[in-house]
């Protein structure tokens, strides 16, 4: 419909149609899920121009806060809002249930297999994973091998990226990010911005709070302190300003109450890490550090590191500070390891995964490979080692060139690459401003997982990210993407 | 306290300071020249652009100093790092890199201001509405500064950036203008009353002139902008004010210092207490000026060495 076709009694969901794909909030006959009732009254029987200006308070919102990501195409740095749709993605309670007790299985996993690989390496010798996957993985860290860590615990902080498939309706675990994963910041200042602007919607509908995640994250922070103390000095190391995720790094430091620091405000004397304060330097215990092993110590990885600090890794090996995550958890989210997730869960806990994988051809296999190869522009071929959207290849949509391009660099590095089937991403309800009305777009969903050692606890929900561009399945910013908050009920109803 | 964040938190309120003031200058001088004779008023803007310091790089841009130029050169010129836009664009970087040290209530407050400023300078906006909006922006960041950050040492730093700053514009402003209406070219009598009337005006000052001595006298203005107790522009106040903030940062006691900057802050503030106008105009007002701001600078160097630079730890 074009703009000026408007009725003035059109309404948000005036001829929504959820179409072939598992829509989230409208059941196939066009009728809200009963979970979703409320909310879609709501918003159904809204005036136009009431929800126009709600948008507008909710981006000045984000634009007042300098919550943006930066531009600088036009030489003077413009900044750009994240886009954030207001109309949430809502679970309920039975079905996250289910996603919370997958997401702790499969976190639990992850670290037993990295305390694992750098210790005894049993896994490895009972055949379960290959020997030669885990040496050549670009993120495993030789350095790591027979290092004990505080409490055993590698991978403190995960996001793990779910899709829902619209043909089964199951979700699956599309990809584990078990470095430094971002967007926590995004889903608490989604859900303050939807309170903000929707406040009546909370009366009426039981959502799980989200807001103790950094209370949470900092207990867990304090406990791997190598330090006997009651207070320990927490620092969150970023890479600085021109980081794309400096506001979450910002966000989550006041948050906790913790210091951030660039690599130029900590030194290490003696194996020792202290931080540079007006009173001299101050003894450092715990590092939530933003920066990647590549970068976080010029001596021990990457000489060029400028937002490292030399001699972070001698500290850590003497047992002088604690790091979070620990170094060398990227083997653990590298995309060939993770076709072995399921049956390390099995080899591990003795259990069957609760959540599944996407079907995966790793090209080191010369069988998956030469399926890959056939089928080439059916497949999402992705690089192992790479996150954010880099290093792939969308068949379906790329040019001969492209392919042809992907089939020479899997011929030459095939340990390197795995694919798989597009997925038919499920679709939230989204404001098109198009046509002034509702409609559907695609989602994926990250939630955060905390791990303290024994148990797993997860914010309620994550952070949906939605394909704002018709038909388009790609969900990263630089893309088109944005967010919505995610609501997880109370109950079912 | 990080060292970094002591270094940013003074410099957000130097910018903040040095953004107001500059708009202030900038207002009231344009506010005055509108009812002047046209002779004078090519005069009189190149003094403005002297009191900023920023002469030489002035007339590599501009051929002349008038309204427009003079405008485009403190308003928003990225050419000069001290026009107001690229004061506030500073305040507000710094600001962000830490953000999360000081009142959201803050870091919204400034980077809305940034937002506006931005907006005003491309909708070509008139010269007296943007200096208000600036002068508001930092009456606003005063009030929100005081009634959300705590007053620990990270306070007192700011507290400091802003008193430095402040003494120093008030010392420069006076200077500049005094020279311009004692030694410069001929003006007409009745001309210099309102000269002076616009510096008070600038800084603030002037109701509180009149209630202090209804009569307008060049050196009047000066002992009030200078020796003054109690009006918040004056250097003498400003200087008390920063002595008590470095008082707060070291634990220093009165009487005593801990580094170079609290020695050289508590020298000039025992002057400003203790000596007279007249016994300031008989040893000359312009060399005591240029004593002021050079030491201002000091202070400024001396504060960097005791508390944001760190030699390289071996």
């Amino acid at each position: 419909m074009h703009p000026s076709d408007k009725s003035k009694d059109q309404l948000l969901f005036t001829g929504y149609d959820p179409g072939t794909f598992y829509d989230e909030l409208i059941g196939p006959n066009g009728e809200p899920r009963p979970f979703a009732a409320a909310m879609y009254e709501k918003l159904a029987s809204m005036p136009l121009e009431v929800f126009e200006e709600r948008r507008k308070l909710a981006d000045l919102s984000y634009l007042v806060q300098g919550i943006t990501f930066t531009v600088y195409s036009d030489g003077r740095g413009t900044e750009r809002l994240f886009p954030f749709d207001l109309c949430p993605r809502i679970i309920p309670h039975s079905e996250w249930d289910l996603i919370e007790r997958g997401l702790a299985q499969r976190v639990t996993a992850l670290n037993l297999f990295l305390q694992d690989i750098y210790g005894q390496q049993r896994v490895l010798k009972d055949n379960v994973v290959p020997r030669n996957l885990v040496f050549s993985c670009k993120h495993f860290r030789r350095e790591m091998v027979g290092l004990s860590v505080p409490r055993d615990i590698y991978v403190h902080i995960s996001g793990i990226d779910l899709v829902r498939d619209s043909r089964s309706g199951q979700y699956l675990v599309l990809e584990d990010n078990a470095r430094s994963p971002s967007g926590i910041s995004y889903v608490l200042e989604n859900r303050l911005v939807m309170r903000k602007t929707f406040p009546r919607a909370f009366e009426v509908v039981e959502v799980m709070p989200v807001d103790h995640y950094p209370a949470e994250l900092a207990q867990i922070l304090r406990s791997i302190s190598p330090r006997t103390g009651d207070r320990p000095v927490i620092v969150l190391l970023t890479p600085g300003l021109y980081n794309s995720a400096y506001f979450e790094h910002c966000f989550l430091a006041q948050e906790m109450g913790i210091e951030l620091v660039e690599g130029r405000d900590l030194v290490v004397v003696d194996d020792v890490v202290y931080m540079k304060t007006i009173r001299g330097l101050t003894r450092v215990d715990v590092i939530y550090r933003r920066v990647d092993d590549d970068f976080l110590d010029p001596l021990a990885f990457r000489t060029d590191s400028l937002v490292g600090v030399p001699g972070l890794l001698n500290a850590y090996r003497a047992g002088n500070i604690a790091l979070a995550n620990a170094v060398g958890t990227g083997v653990a989210d590298d995309k060939a390891i993770y076709a072995y997730v399921p049956d390390f869960i099995k080899y591990y806990l003795g259990e069957d995964p609760i959540l599944h994988n996407v079907q995966t051809y790793l090209c080191s296999k010369p069988d998956h490979l030469s399926y890959v190869l056939d089928h080439l522009s059916e497949l999402v071929v992705k690089a192992v080692g790479e996150s954010g959207g880099y290093g792939m290849l969308m068949g379906p949509s790329a040019d001969k060139k492209t392919i042809e391009d992907f089939r020479a660099r899997l011929l030459a590095d095939p340990r390197n690459y795995i694919a798989q089937p597009v997925i038919p991403l499920s679709r939230v309800p989204s404001f098109d401003e198009a046509t002034g009305a509702m409609s559907p777009r695609h989602v994926d969903l990250r939630p955060y997982c905390l791990y303290d050692g024994q148990k797993v606890t997860i914010v309620p929900g994550g952070l949906t990210r939605v394909a704002l561009q018709r038909g388009s399945l790609v969900v990263n910013s630089s893309q088109g993407g944005g967010s919505k908050d995610t609501w997880v009920l109370r109950g079912d109803e | 306290m990080l060292s970094r964040i002591a270094d940013s938190l003074f410099w957000i309120g130097r910018y903040m300071e040095r953004a107001d003031n500059t708009a202030r200058i900038l207002d009231v001088n344009y506010h005055m020249l509108l009812e002047q004779p046209p002779d004078t008023y090519k005069l009189r803007w190149d003094p403005l652009i002297a009191v900023t310091g920023e002469r030489a790089r002035f007339y590599k841009l501009h051929e002349e100093a008038s309204a427009q130029t003079a405008f485009d050169f403190l308003g928003f010129s990225e050419e000069n790092p001290n026009s107001i836009s690229q004061c506030i664009v500073n305040a507000r970087e710094n600001a962000r890199t830490i953000r999360d040290r000081i009142s959201r209530e803050l870091w919204e407050d400034i980077n809305s201001l940034y937002i506006k400023v931005r907006r005003l300078g491309d909708n070509n906006e008139s010269l007296s509405r943007f200096c208000e909006s600036v002068k508001r922006g930092g009456h606003r960041f005063h009030g929100v500064c005081d009634a959300t950050l705590a007053r620990d040492e990270g306070w007192h730093f700011v507290q400091a950036g802003c008193v430095l700053e402040r003494a120093e514009m008030t010392a420069r402003i006076l200077d500049v203008h005094y020279h311009q209406l004692l030694e410069g070219p001929q003006i007409l009598n009745e001309a210099r009353s309102h000269l002076w009337m616009a510096v008070l005006k600038s800084v603030a000052a002037f109701e509180f002139y009149k209630r202090q001595y209804s009569q307008i006298e060049p050196t009047k203005v000066a002992e009030l902008l200078l020796l003054d107790a109690r009006h918040p522009r004056s250097v003498r106040f400003n200087m008390a004010a920063l002595q008590s903030s470095l008082y707060a940062i070291s634990g220093s006691v009165p009487g005593s210092y801990a580094n170079e900057a609290e020695r050289l802050t508590g020298k000039i503030h025992e002057r400003l207490a203790y000596d007279s106008i007249e016994e300031i105009f008989d040893s000359g007002l312009h060399n005591f000026l240029t004593e002021l701001q050079h030491s201002c600078r000091s202070i400024g160097e001396q504060i960097t060495r005791a508390y944001f630079h760190y030699a390289v730890v071996a």
